[in-house]
């Protein structure tokens, strides 16, 4: 009989790491080896309160351990971030499709991020990084609320600055202190001479707000459709397509997605809600 | 020797019993206007009832019950041993839910663990239907009110008794151990079931004479997506999610975690897309806060959505829903009024070419 899809495999929060206010990063090992692809996400546990989806931040290539970059938002996130180091946690998965990074290859890649949507596309940037030389480029545009809302400062202002074949640029909806780069939402530093836009591929994740309107702005750049790649949040309980709160149309976004080009579910009802 | 495919007996007192001394079997049992299933006891002195229509409680709760213990921490969870179990008096419509399910829970690399433990160990006893009720409309989605495939066993009534047939291999081996029990159908046995099969299926497409659409229902319900249907047919709704727990093919859980006294578990329990925050994840957002986005959701689901992934609907056509629940939505008047928007539609885009 096959292994009972419900089991977790059990682990234990190694680390915990204040990222911003009301996001931090918790290093989990699972007791035994896990491969993911970027992109795909996880159900994590905490044992007898709750279970709820993440895509690892960390790059697939670490197998031992990954990184789950949580922001506060509701009942079970709230629980998660009073955990400490120590604490006993469940993982179950991978689940999902993650990007299709072999497509990428040769292209300009194009990513548009928000708030807590770094997490999953740092572990994109490490994967895409890891081969550098396979992409055109690596173009990055990310915002935040505030400067100190940004997740990942360290390697944000340090190395991923000093990258060959990577461009990246931040903003920040409100600056404070001593924030001298552009304010505005990431939408106000898209350009459409960011990418050769016939020979890109775009990548959106963020809150629902910012992926709809940097998806429009791509569009009106004059990117098609099929090559926008947005990683859509939805409620993914089971992770494997059945329990049927994730769905998107016809799509389980746990099964089919959460990675979907915007050709595939632009005529669904209510994508952005 | 060839195995046995078809026989008589006379009475079904003696063939259940049969069933009954290899395993548990559940039979029909008339509670007020319905039909519930409740386990036969041999020892009863009243004859078991021949469910004429199928029964109220759909057989998802065999198979998938409305809540069970998924996975325990910290240490794993072995699926319970299930012992064999017979169930009798199941329809055409709720072997083609079955079938239904089956595509969901044993998915190749997905198989629901808890699903195949007991699906393997049930044994399928179906029975012709002889007087459809009044929200029955399976011959509307490839249904009729007899099975001719999927079972392990299937009864007919006839006047004299009852012709008792088997599918599958699990059949064909109960009728050669208990042979002694039956005889050989006679001739105008057969001719009668034919007969009275006959007249079944034609008072089921008297009943439902109304129903006939202009495209198939998955294009109806794909072409009339932006009408205002949905929203005018919830006004009656009051979320009683009765519409999806009856439903035999409706199969939403939920996922929930408990503490116990020395142990985690994870319980998988049945929801109901009807419902409010169904769908709604950490920070509020909600694709569907408004009812008749709820109601659209669940029937493109069952019969567009489900169509394109699985090539058949995930609508047997049985009424369940339509006798369940407490507001008015009737999915047939809904299927009557989207078609008749297909046909608007139609219209105004000749018109529009013209």
């Amino acid at each position: 009989m096959n292994r009972n899809l419900y089991q977790p495999v059990n682990g234990e929060i190694t680390e915990v790491i204040d990222e911003s206010p009301t996001i931090k990063t918790f290093v989990v090992v699972p007791e035994e080896k896990m491969k993911f692809k970027t992109g795909q996400f996880v159900e994590l546990t905490l044992p007898g309160e709750g279970e709820a989806p993440f895509t690892p931040s960390s790059s697939p290539a670490v197998t031992d351990q990954m990184d789950i970059t949580i922001m506060k938002a509701g009942r079970m996130t709230g629980q998660l971030h009073s955990c400490r180091k120590g604490q006993k946690v469940g993982i179950r998965g991978p689940y999902g499709n993650g990007y299709p990074i072999d497509d990428f290859v040769g292209k300009e890649i194009y990513i548009v991020g928000g708030g807590v949507g770094l997490a999953p596309i740092r572990s994109l940037f490490l994967t895409l990084v890891d081969r550098i030389k396979d992409f055109e480029t690596v173009v990055c545009r990310y915002g935040a609320k505030t400067p100190e809302d940004f997740i990942y400062k360290n390697t944000l202002f340090g190395s991923w600055q000093k990258i060959d074949g990577v461009d990246l640029r931040l903003t920040v909806d409100k600056a404070n202190g001593q924030w001298k780069d552009n304010v505005g939402v990431v939408t106000t530093i898209l350009k459409p001479d960011d990418v050769d836009i016939k020979n890109a591929a775009a990548v959106v994740c963020g809150p629902p707000i910012m992926m709809k309107f940097a998806t429009l702005k791509l569009l009106e750049f004059g990117f098609a459709a099929k090559d926008i790649y947005l990683s859509m949040e939805k409620n993914m309980s089971c992770g494997f397509g059945k329990c049927g709160h994730c769905m998107i149309g016809k799509y389980y976004v746990c099964k089919d997605g959460p990675v979907f080009t915007y050709e595939q579910i632009k005529d669904y009802p209510n994508i952005w809600d | 020797m060839r195995k046995m495919e078809k026989v008589f007996i006379s009475k079904l007192k003696p063939f259940l019993d049969a069933v009954a001394e290899q395993m548990d079997i559940y039979v029909p049992k008339k509670s007020g206007q319905h039909y519930v299933f409740s386990r036969y006891d041999p020892s009863a002195s009243s004859e078991v009832e021949f469910n004429n229509i199928r029964a109220c409680m759909p057989v998802k709760e065999f198979l998938f019950p409305l809540r069970e213990l998924a996975a325990v921490f910290p240490e794993s969870l072995e699926p319970e041993d299930i012992k064999p179990f017979a169930v009798f008096g199941l329809k055409d419509c709720d072997l083609r839910s079955i079938e239904i399910l089956d595509k969901v829970f044993l998915e190749d690399e997905f198989e629901d663990p808890f699903y195949v433990a007991r699906r393997q160990k049930m044994f399928i006893i179906s029975s012709d239907c002889f007087e459809p009720g009044e929200s029955c409309f399976c011959n509307v989605l490839d249904g009729q009110p007899y099975a001719e495939s999927g079972f392990d066993l299937n009864v007919s009534q006839v006047k004299n008794g009852f012709i008792v047939e088997a599918d599958s291999q699990k059949g064909r081996d109960f009728l050669d151990k208990n042979s002694n029990l039956f005889t050989e159908v006679p001739e105008s046995a057969l001719n009668e079931r034919d007969k009275i099969r006959a007249e079944t299926k034609k008072k089921l497409q008297e009943n439902n004479a109304e129903l006939k659409f202009d495209a198939t229902i998955r294009d109806i319900m794909t072409e009339t997506q932006d009408c205002d249907v949905y929203d005018e047919e919830a006004k009656t709704c009051v979320e009683c999610q009765a519409c999806t727990r009856v439903c035999p093919t409706c199969h939403c859980f939920y996922l929930y975690d408990t503490k116990q006294k020395d142990y985690f578990g994870k319980m998988k329990m049945w929801d109901s897309c009807m419902r409010l925050t169904y769908a709604q994840v950490a920070g509020g957002a909600n694709p569907r806060k408004v009812l008749g986005e709820r109601l659209k959701h669940r029937l493109m689901h069952k019969l567009a959505y489900f169509f394109d992934r699985y090539g058949v609907n995930m609508c047997v056509g049985c009424g369940r829903c339509v006798d369940a629940e407490a507001g008015d939505i009737d999915i047939r008047r809904v299927l009557k009024k989207l078609n008749q928007e297909l046909k608007g539609k139609g219209r105004k885009e000749a018109k529009a070419t013209k």
